[in-house]
């Protein structure tokens, strides 16, 4: 049920024009194209667009690397020139003058991003430091992260991960924020070497501004520096991660190795960028959401829809103006066959591309020829019926049944009885074959018996003064013939041919088969006819008849050609003086009942009925 | 043929109509959208003890992208230039306004009209006492602090206080706050027996501070505030408060200084940065969600001794105030 309802409702959505198909063709194929196209253009440029954001985030970070090991390499510059030329080159108590006086040279070139230089021996205590500051009463140096670092491994320099400076009071009531290199160091003091802590405290505060000038977007793009264990060091959001408000997957990215990386952090993609700070193992880490990165190209987004819905708005445009350039030359055409159907207008109409003007051709050509062959039709019935009525006036010739009965009433007369009684038995036989039942079409042999009839009836009439031969091949007997064909043949021979010969008047009348055709002919040795009269014997049916039943040989020619088609007929053959011939052309069709219906409603009534009907139409 | 061609003009101007919208909204993307603005009114807005709050704001700003802006203040405000102060704010195109309020009735009424033209979110403590002002606030629990102070100055004297005699210094006792933080010290260190001698209200600024000098001595001080702490730890340190002990809450780099120095025996520091961050993140909640009911958001406090004041967690802590 549903099923039905859901093809009834996709049958109300086919299109049913030849300008809406070609119209809907035309559209899907073009928006499908263009979506296919915008799609890939997409792709493309927000591919290219991400590839650039990347790459320029990596060059920036390269920079701000840079920077960054720059600033980390002065800083251990300055603690090589604390350790080599200060600490190295002078006894801490002997020289300490000295000692205060270079350490206060390094941290007064360098003050912007140092926060203090201090010297601990292996106790922890205090032995030299700049800027001059009074030490917090028990900083418990020992146990600060720096120093421990420094103790652990002798040999290196150590970078901490920033802090608060706990080692003076300035008296500021203020707390500095400090990354700590610290080094164990050779010092000699009193002349006695021993080691201890060379301390350069760094303000956090350069790193975190060189920092904050590369986080300056606010589109969710970051950077963060960590250490090598993932502990942060720099982070825009430092407070809000340690309050647990946000989180970074710190500690998972510093095991990266330099490159671009994609990551899911708390539902959310985002590419990671990581360069390597060297000497510390900082990591510098850029973030870029895919949020952020799908941003930048969403304008190209809009773009490609604004440049899709407008190409869509000419292609609808294109494609109506090709559709009803193409189905209007056919549109026409279709409606002026239209009208024509209806009867309004005869015209066909002609124009539009060579095939549609060849197809209103063939249509305009078609339509004439239906015309000429109705007209034609038309003329065929009238002649059939013509000639049937012709054929029907025959049977009942009264000028020739009125010569045979006063033949009869004279020899009943002169007493010639047997005359009489073959007379009159010749009559009846050709009344009987003439009627025949009503059948059009009858067996050779019967309508040679006709003709005999009649011949004898016409010898007794003429008192013999002409002769008569049948000679027919007993072959054709059983064969399809018209009724009374021969008779109008007969009466012409007499009437033009023998009438008026003194004895010698011979009609002869053959059959035969040839060829899968019957031909029956009827010659006489009369006068002949000049050539143009065997011309007009056919073809002029308005020809006044000085004799005969007024059944010309037009008729009887017409008769053959509708019932067995237009290569049969007759033939005349004619010399002047010595006589005529005409035959009679009939294919070769066995008599059956089955064969005589075929030829009579087959070539009579089916066509009779179909022709009324396309006369009618015609009139109409 | 009239309905493909009906149908083509629809077809045209459904096409028409999407380009317009397409175009609108490339423009409108291309322009940005204007960022929210609130503005932020707290009294001596330039004191170091606003430094985490302000550092909470910025942040807050920042995560939510919106503009923030700290009006300039004096250390007196009265309800009439309170009012005056937001409704230029509004005029200045201020979204929302986080407000320290003027404690009181008629300023909580005052607040209450204007939370009608624009979210009104307050910090610290609530205008009144009294909970039907329907103003949401972002402060610390004021009484738990109180108490938390209380209990750590018990801690000291191994929970034998009695007898010991006992001065609270507070900046004023009209707000919510300074009430609630008096009430639950008093209520732990009363009950266990300790007396308190004396509680003085002073804006300690100018003149007025000598007077601490001559009051009765005390065995401790408790400072309820940052200003009071600051200036507990001042006299403290040029022994004006005959060797009294100091016991504070406070949230400046001034009364951590003190701690550190041993001054101040203990300090119970409020989350101010927690009190910028949410109270700004709550108004850019009820400004981007109509249907969003502004919350109070408490923020928590935490102790911190000498010894420990140094640890990572308190390092971040000292690292907000220095902002």
């Amino acid at each position: 049920m549903f099923k039905n309802r859901h093809f009834k409702h996709l049958e109300k959505l086919k299109p049913k024009g030849i300008q809406s198909t070609i119209m809907a063709a035309f559209s899907v194929i073009s928006i499908s194209i263009m979506l296919i196209l915008g799609v890939v253009l997409y792709m493309r440029f927000s591919t290219m667009s991400r590839e650039e954001t990347v790459q320029s985030t990596r060059k920036l970070m390269e920079q701000t690397g840079e920077n960054l090991e720059d600033y980390l390499v002065s800083m251990r510059q300055i603690s090589d020139a604390a350790y080599y030329n200060v600490i190295k080159e002078n006894d801490l108590s002997a020289q300490d003058q000295d000692i205060q006086a270079k350490m206060n040279l390094l941290y007064e070139a360098n003050r912007d991003n140092l926060q203090s230089i201090a010297i601990y021996n292996d106790y922890g205590s205090l032995l030299a430091a700049e800027p001059v500051a009074a030490q917090k009463e028990d900083p418990d140096v020992t146990n600060q992260d720096w120093y421990k670092q420094a103790v652990e491994e002798m040999e290196n320099m150590h970078f901490s991960t920033p802090h608060i400076q706990n080692l003076f009071d300035d008296g500021t009531h203020r707390y500095y924020w400090v990354i700590s290199l610290s080094r164990m160091v050779e010092l000699t003091d009193n002349g006695v070497s021993q080691m201890g802590v060379l301390l350069v405290d760094m303000d956090y505060s350069a790193i975190s501004r060189m920092m904050n000038q590369i986080n300056t977007s606010n589109n969710g793009q970051y950077y963060y520096l960590c250490d090598s264990s993932g502990e942060i060091i720099y982070h825009p959001r430092q407070i809000q991660i340690s309050d647990g408000i946000t989180s970074e997957d710190s500690e998972a990215v510093a095991e990266y190795k330099d490159g671009v990386y994609d990551r899911v952090f708390g539902g959310e993609q985002r590419k990671v960028i990581v360069n390597t700070i060297s000497y510390t193992g900082w990591k510098l880490v850029g973030v870029i959401p895919y949020d952020t990165l799908s941003a930048g190209t969403i304008n190209i987004r809009y773009f490609i829809i604004l440049i899709i819905l407008l190409m869509a708005m000419m292609l609808v445009i294109i494609n109506r103006v090709v559709a009803v350039r193409i189905s209007s030359p056919i549109l026409k055409l279709n409606d002026s066959v239209k009208e024509y159907e209806a009867g309004e207008k005869p015209e066909i109409y002609i124009g539009g591309s060579s095939e549609i003007r060849h197809l209103g051709l063939s249509i305009q050509s078609s339509y004439e020829q239906i015309d000429t062959l109705m007209k034609k039709i038309v003329l065929e019935q009238n002649e059939r019926r013509k000639s049937e009525f012709d054929a029907l006036q025959s049977q009942i010739n009264p000028h020739f049944l009125y010569n045979a009965l006063e033949s009869i009433t004279w020899m009943v007369e002169g007493e010639r009885n047997d005359e009489a009684v073959f007379m009159i038995s010749q009559l009846a036989k050709l009344f009987r074959i003439s009627l025949s039942r009503g059948r059009t079409v009858i067996t050779i042999k019967d309508e040679l018996q006709h003709a005999q009839s009649y011949m004898n009836i016409q010898m007794i009439r003429y008192k013999n003064t002409f002769s008569v031969i049948f000679d027919v091949d007993p072959e054709v007997y059983s064969y399809c013939i018209v009724k009374l064909v021969l008779q109008p043949l007969l009466e012409n021979a007499i009437n033009y041919g023998v009438e008026g010969m003194d004895d010698s008047g011979e009609i002869r009348v053959t059959g035969r088969e040839e060829n899968g055709a019957v031909i029956l002919s009827v010659s006489d040795n009369g006068f002949g006819m000049s050539e143009e009269q065997v011309r007009l014997v056919l073809t002029d049916s308005t020809r006044i008849r000085k004799h005969g039943s007024g059944v010309g040989l037009v008729n009887v020619n017409n008769r053959i050609k509708i019932l067995f088609g237009k290569e049969y007929g007759l033939k005349v053959e004619s010399e002047p003086d010595e006589g005529t011939t005409v035959s009679i052309r009939i294919p070769a069709i066995p008599y059956t009942e089955e064969n005589r219906k075929i030829i009579e409603e087959g070539q009579v009534f089916g066509k009779e009925d179909s022709q009324d009907k396309g006369a009618q139409e015609t009139q109409r | 043929m009239r309905k493909g061609k009906k149908m083509f003009i629809i077809i045209e101007a459904v096409l028409a109509v999407m380009v317009i919208l397409v175009a609108l909204a490339m423009l409108w993307e291309r322009r940005g959208r204007d960022l929210d603005k609130i503005s932020v009114i707290v009294r001596s807005s330039d004191d170091t003890q606003w430094a985490a709050f302000k550092y909470g704001l910025r942040m807050a700003a920042e995560d939510q992208n919106v503009e923030m802006f700290v009006v300039s203040t004096g250390a007196e405000l009265t309800v009439k230039e309170l009012q005056h102060m937001i409704e230029s704010e509004i005029d200045n195109g201020a979204d929302a306004v986080i407000v320290q309020p003027v404690p009181g009735a008629e300023s909580e009424e005052m607040l209450r009209k204007m939370d009608r033209k624009i979210p009104v979110m307050l910090v610290e403590y609530a205008a009144s006492g009294s909970d039907s002002s329907g103003l949401s606030v972002a402060a610390p629990d004021n009484y738990a602090m109180g108490k938390a102070l209380a209990e750590e100055l018990l801690e000291d004297y191994a929970g034998n206080v009695e007898g010991k005699t006992l001065g609270i210094l507070s900046e004023d006792t009209d707000s919510q706050a300074a009430l609630d933080r008096e009430q639950g010290f008093r209520d732990v260190a009363e009950a266990a027996g300790a007396t308190v001698s004396w509680a003085v209200t002073d804006s300690f600024s100018g003149e007025s501070s000598a007077s601490i000098e001559t009051l009765p001595k005390v065995d401790c001080v408790a400072a309820l505030d940052d200003a009071s702490l600051t200036a507990a730890g001042e006299r403290s340190s040029s022994n004006a408060l005959n060797g009294a002990l100091v016991y504070g809450i406070g949230h400046s780099t001034e009364a951590a200084y003190y701690l550190d120095t041993g001054i101040v025996e203990c300090l119970i520091v409020p989350d101010e940065f927690n009190v910028g961050y949410q109270s700004l993140t709550e108004c850019v909640k009820c400004l981007r969600d109509i249907l969003h009911r502004m919350q109070d958001a408490t923020v928590s406090h935490t102790v911190i001794r000498r010894e420990d004041l140094f640890t990572k967690e308190n390092q971040e802590i000292l690292f907000t105030m220095s902002q």
